[in-house]
């Protein structure tokens, strides 16, 4: 059986890195040869949740899986460097600079909202710490980042904080990220912007 | 391994009988029990595996805590511990030291003792122990004694095996202090609340994952169970992990073709499922407790040595011993 990556003997989590490895290149249709159920449901999901087609079928002690990269990828965890080339937005916290407290919370809602009216919106934002409390809690700028979202823009939310913070069951905008989904935005950008 | 593979290995194996032994090879219990006097049992377990962590001090910690888990399990007391070991001949010195320590400082921990061990040579290395603990048997919990009716707590999150595929991949690495302390907690201190207030079953959830060792609790006590996905405790981000494919080997596929386990028809999540079977090291206990002890035990968990101890299911009546899979409570 012929594949265009092999990964017989190999244990997880290394076929889903080969996979990985092989949809960061852009590719088109490719298949990868896997022998346990272990790796075959692993890299179904891995592809799955980067927005591509899957197909598993049986072969003589093992699996191929054939994936069709999607075009369109909503969900936060895929490592696409096209979908982040453009400006991504770190916000740390939930108001702009050291001062006045009510002052950096203003500054941070004018500031969404000019984004959300933005010709040229940001290509990722990035909430992280108490910068979550803008896509929780704050009804008001997360109706901004939610009509950013649906403008385009990826939105990362960092999981970790949303559960630091007890805030992950009201998520008004943005997808529920890990640290490497929010270290790829950042390596990968071409601009990046920390508020 | 899961646990077909298990079967069909000890298949050939005649089964022990004597008038002392309490335990048997085939009801899924871990440790051995050997009755030596009137109303003590020793009990006798093992368990040895490669690192699954980088530090050596803390993966000795984790194999030892691991290892004295099953005799907590049956609220049995700790005596001495004998080290497991395969290291390569060319490694650094410092290393097996580091992973001997942790392990000493666990067993100490518990108030055990370690008094002796065997190395061989190997290209991977790999450390667990042996342990010899004591039980009055009137006080000993097993797989067996399930009522329906009774509510199951788990007394750990889930996640382990899917959060240390996920640190190899180098897609975690914050989120992981949180496992990693977990499994350094040794079961004795939810074991001995859970036990003080009365149990009716308990084990310690492990390579089967929660769902697989919730049916050999079901099988061994001939009831059926409910376990309700939604409210098992999961590691931060381990629901990530699955959907970016970091599973570990389970017993999922075989528990779901054998009919061991349903999962309910009313739309549980694929990768919810998959966690009920994350196969644990060093996981917590799940413990069968009658309905009306249930809170008390619970409350005592939590504002004492599990913070995350969760009710995750309740037994039911069953002619052929299995679990059900529910998204929560409501079904």
């Amino acid at each position: 059986m012929k594949a265009d990556i092999d990964c017989t003997g190999l244990k997880c989590p290394e076929p889903v890195l080969r996979t990985r490895a092989m949809l960061d290149t852009g590719p088109g249709p490719f298949t990868v040869l896997i022998d346990n159920d272990t790796a075959r449901d692993n890299v179904r999901r891995f592809a799955q949740t980067a927005g591509c087609e899957v197909a598993v079928d049986e072969t003589d002690g093992g699996f191929l899986v054939s994936i069709i990269p999607g075009a369109s990828v909503k969900t936060a965890s895929v490592s696409c460097p096209e979908a982040r080339a453009g400006s991504v937005m770190l916000i740390a916290s939930d108001e702009i600079g050291t001062g006045e407290h009510e002052l950096g919370k203003t500054l941070m809602k004018m500031f969404l909202y000019t984004a959300s009216e933005s010709d040229s919106p940001p290509s990722t934002l990035i909430f992280m710490n108490s910068g979550v409390r803008l896509v929780t809690e704050n009804e008001e700028t997360a109706a901004h980042v939610k009509k950013l979202e649906e403008a385009g823009t990826e939105v990362l939310v960092c999981g970790t904080c949303l559960d630091y913070y007890g805030l992950k069951e009201i998520l008004k905008a943005g997808a529920v990220s890990n640290m490497y989904d929010i270290q790829s935005a950042m390596v990968g950008a071409t601009l990046l912007v920390s508020l | 391994m899961g646990p077909g593979d298990l079967e069909r290995m000890l298949s050939r194996l005649p089964e022990e009988k004597a008038p002392e032994l309490l335990s048997s090879l085939h009801t899924g219990e871990d440790a051995g029990v050997y009755l030596f006097a009137d109303d003590l049992a020793l009990v006798q377990t093992i368990d040895f595996f490669p690192p699954i962590v980088d530090d050596p001090y803390t993966f000795g910690q984790i194999a030892a805590a691991n290892a004295l888990s099953d005799i907590y399990a049956m609220n049995a007391r700790p005596l001495t511990a004998m080290n497991v070991a395969a290291f390569p001949c060319d490694m650094d010195p410092v290393i097996p030291q580091e992973i001997l320590l942790g392990g000493y400082d666990k067993v100490h921990e518990a108030g055990a003792l370690v008094v002796g061990g065997h190395t061989i040579e190997d290209d991977e290395p790999k450390y667990g122990l042996s342990v010899l603990g004591s039980v009055k048997v009137s006080e000993m919990t097993t797989l067996r004694g399930a009522a329906p009716g009774d509510v199951l707590i788990l007394t750990k999150a889930i996640g382990t095996g899917i959060m240390t595929t996920a640190a190899k991949a180098k897609l975690v690495s914050l989120a992981m202090d949180e496992v990693i302390a977990s499994m350094c907690e040794l079961n004795s201190g939810a074991s001995a609340v859970i036990s003080a207030r009365g149990v009716h079953a308990m084990t310690d959830v492990t390579g089967f994952g929660l769902a697989g060792h919730l049916y050999e609790m079901a099988r061994a006590s001939g009831v059926a169970a409910e376990l309700w996905a939604k409210e098992v405790p999961l590691f931060t981000e381990a629901l990530v992990m699955v959907a970016q494919g970091m599973a570990a080997r389970s017993s999922a596929g075989e528990c779901i073709a054998d009919r061991k386990v349903e999962v309910d028809t009313g739309g549980v999540d694929e990768l919810l499922v998959q966690c009920m079977f994350d196969p644990q090291t060093s996981g917590g206990l799940l413990a069968a407790v009658p309905p009306e002890k249930a809170d008390e035990i619970l409350e005592a968990l939590r504002s004492g040595p599990a913070p995350r101890a969760s009710i995750v299911g309740t037994v039911t009546e069953a002619d052929v011993p299995k679990v059900t899979i529910k998204h929560s409570r409501k079904g």
